[in-house]
């Protein structure tokens, strides 16, 4: 990960420079993310309306920002707010499931005492990059981050994916700091054991 | 001594880096004795790590497709 600072400080000094071709570099960098995101939230099309709008926002209000956050933060909140108020139009919201009833993916590969029952498997793969080149692991873990419940999705997105801070997480989806950390524990050990299952089986 | 079950908990404030002394001393108690869990700490690192590099980039022509509809709606706000 990048160091936010120097990353913003280059920035700041592209966008005084060459305005347009500094913003190409940010949408070719965060796009992709954005739109991940505002997936977990809604339909394919309003989707896209609203991360095109969080850009055009963004482009409109760059000059105000402070440079205080990492630009990062400040662009997946736009979209945060975006789909908050698509979601508040619509009469809909986002839904946060963390039934206490509900166990971890895990929770069934340990027995009574606490210890392992179906320990992990030896992973092929010893990095992270060893792990992403095949291709069907790689498809496997795009599928399996779309079938995770909603706010487990966003959580995980803003967390491992983008890398942002617990704080800012907390702050962008009016949660508390326990909840967040119970939703990404919940999405991490579910894509634990699908990676684990396809040591074996090579399927997700 | 803790228990497999709660290491996998530790383990997420672990990679967060939110451990304090006494509890990482008893989590790496733990990991000395017991392969199983040094193991899920090893290949839960390995896996955040290819979640922050799975972001994948736009495209130039979808990033050009997004410069073309900012002017087009952004009018005046040039600067
Ligand atoms: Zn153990």
């Amino acid at each position: 990960m990048k160091d936010p600072a120097k990353e913003n400080e280059d920035l700041r000094a592209a966008l005084g420079s060459d305005k347009d071709t500094a913003f190409t570099r940010l949408v070719v960098e965060h796009h992709a993310g954005m739109l991940r995101l505002a997936r977990a939230f809604l339909r394919e099309d309003e989707a896209e309306e609203v991360v095109q709008d969080a850009w055009i926002a963004a482009y409109n209000a760059i000059a105000q920002f402070e440079w205080r956050s990492s630009i990062r933060t400040w662009l997946f909140r736009i979209v945060i707010n975006g789909a908050k108020g698509r979601l508040r139009g619509a009469n809909r919201e986002l839904t946060v499931d963390f039934s206490a009833v509900e166990p971890d993916a895990l929770a069934g590969r340990f027995m009574a005492d606490g210890h392992w029952s179906a320990p992990p498997e030896n992973w092929r793969a010893h990095s992270p990059d060893e792990l992403l080149q095949e291709q069907d692991l790689i498809d496997c873990l795009q599928k399996t981050l779309g079938l995770l419940p909603q706010s487990q999705r966003v959580v995980l997105e803003l967390r491992d994916l983008q890398g942002l801070e617990f704080d800012d997480i907390c702050n962008m989806l009016s949660l508390g700091a326990s909840n967040v950390r119970v939703l990404l524990h919940r999405a991490r050990v579910r894509i634990f054991n699908m990676v684990d299952r396809y040591q074996v089986t090579g399927e997700c | 001594m803790l228990k497999c079950r709660e290491v996998v908990i530790y383990a997420d404030h672990l990679l967060a880096g939110e451990l304090s002394v006494v509890e990482r001393a008893k989590l790496h108690l733990h990991l000395a004795i017991c392969r199983h869990c040094r193991r899920y700490v090893r290949q839960l690192r390995v896996l955040i790590g290819a979640l922050q590099r799975l972001g994948a980039r736009a495209s130039s022509d979808v990033a050009a497709a997004v410069m073309r509809a900012i002017h087009a709606r952004a009018g005046t706000s040039r600067s």
